[in-house]
């Protein structure tokens, strides 16, 4: 059975697709400009899909396929949390589950200097912005944001990291609030931190007896 | 021997033309980036993918492209008498490869050099077949883990004994000594990425072989695709979307 390619991608948006699915035709559509996003490749004239998942689109011409995998696939302007692996002479080497080792510079934090370059032993969980991810090239973190302020990036002390699925931290970041964090906040009063690479961090101050 | 019977039935009641029963399942390996597992009648075999990560072995390091690495072995207890050396020997290493250069034609590995994928797939239980279960079961694992891939790859064996081709051989009728056509296709690309062959065929009998073979494939892939809708809204419901 081939499904046939459309034309009209209203058959195909917020459906579920498959590797190899056609999803567009462009023979049809001329002197158009597509965006296509994540797990969508150009072939001659169609557009198939390479990872399983839903495709969304956005106006005015984006496309997209929206997944949820236990790895995760950099991209500039992300949050993660990432674990310290290595320290060498300019980078840390963080793990930050995508395809290879980020690189952290040490020299990447509100008013660093080479006199107060911070020491992190190997496991230490940090909360990082990715600057640079190029396919081929290691990534490049900051904990710094893009004005160069600290804004809570650096460090996790204390508290409990667990992992999670890309899709589930894109839901916890999702705004209006999710609805989880807002029963959680209504009986705890926690922190928490969540990296778009399915790694969450939480640390609840004051533990009354209670179950969750 | 008579493998088929003068009404049209094989020794184990199909027909010539039907496949045994077949159904996956994805996830079951929690550790692992995707896995899945994939059962062809008797034939049981569980898939893991890990990647794409840090290529361990910096000697292998490709520059410009995934390094795909895959191991295939069987249980010990997965054939009649219990194995010895369930892998490295011969045939598990051959098979390895087998399936290594059919997913790796169908992965595009252009957009994750210098990492490394590394695809494990274990026979539990080996009634014919086993090189196919593997590689659909080896597909839906790759799909799980979210490794961008051409295609879905399916795979499907057939024969011919008694002059009639026959679809999907079980151990028994693989034993027999005919051949023994192994064919891995593309379906929505319509692509022959493995043919393999045991024994010898008459050429334009072989045709026929290949061609039921295809249509085998053909209807495994329908099978995967919805499995793999399934999970895909399975996923989404838990997220609560």
């Amino acid at each position: 059975m081939e499904n046939k390619p459309s034309s009209s991608p209203t058959s195909f948006v917020d459906q579920s697709v498959v590797p190899g699915d056609v999803v567009l035709d462009l023979s049809n559509m001329t002197n158009q400009t597509l965006k296509l996003g994540g797990g969508l490749r150009q072939d001659c004239d169609a557009i198939s899909v390479m990872k399983a998942g839903k495709l969304r689109f956005s106006n005015p011409n984006k496309y997209w396929v929206e997944s949820s995998q236990k790895r995760y696939v950099p991209h500039a302007g992300d949050s993660v949390l990432g674990i310290v692996v290595d320290s060498k002479a300019d980078n840390f080497l963080v793990d930050i589950k995508g395809p290879g080792l980020a690189f952290l510079p040490v020299l990447a934090f509100e008013g660093g200097t080479r006199r107060n370059i911070p020491r992190f032993e190997i496991g230490t969980l940090l909360y990082v912005r990715v600057v640079k991810a190029n396919p081929g090239m290691n990534p490049e973190l900051s904990c710094t944001d893009a004005s160069g302020k600290a804004a809570e990036f650096g460090q996790l002390k204390d508290g409990y990291m667990f992992e999670s699925s890309t899709g589930l931290s894109r839901m916890l970041l999702s705004s209006p609030t999710c609805p989880v964090l807002d029963a959680l906040g209504k009986k705890l009063s926690f922190e928490t931190a969540v990296g778009l690479n399915g790694r969450v961090w939480v640390f609840i101050l004051f533990l009354r007896p209670s179950y969750l | 021997m008579e493998f088929v019977s003068p009404e049209g039935l094989r020794l184990d009641g199909r027909r010539p033309m039907e496949m045994r029963q077949i159904r996956a399942e994805i996830g079951a390996v929690t550790k692992a980036d995707g896995s899945a597992v994939f059962e062809m009648g008797n034939t049981k075999v569980i898939a893991a993918v890990y990647g794409p990560r840090e290529v361990q072995n910096r000697s292998q390091q490709i520059n410009d492209q995934a390094l795909v690495r895959c191991e295939y072995s069987m249980a010990n207890f997965s054939t009649g008498d219990r194995m010895r050396k369930p892998k490295g020997d011969r045939r598990s290493t051959e098979i390895s490869l087998v399936i290594r250069q059919t997913m790796e034609a169908c992965i595009l590995t252009h957009l994750m050099p210098r990492s490394q994928i590394d695809i494990f797939v274990q026979v539990l239980q080996a009634d014919g077949g086993t090189r196919s279960a593997c590689i659909n079961a080896a597909t839906l694992a790759l799909a799980d883990a979210g490794i961008p891939m051409r295609d879905l790859v399916t795979s499907c064996s057939s024969g011919y004994l008694n002059s009639t081709p026959l679809l999907d051989l079980n151990y028994v009728e693989d034993s027999a000594g005919g051949p023994d056509v192994t064919v891995g296709f593309l379906p929505k690309l319509d692509k022959v990425t493995l043919l393999q062959m045991d024994s010898k065929l008459p050429i334009d009998i072989f045709e026929n072989v290949m061609q039921l073979a295809i249509e085998g494939c053909k209807a495994i892939a329908n099978y995967i695709r919805e499995i793999m809708l399934e999970n895909t809204k399975q996923l989404e419901y838990r997220r609560g979307i």
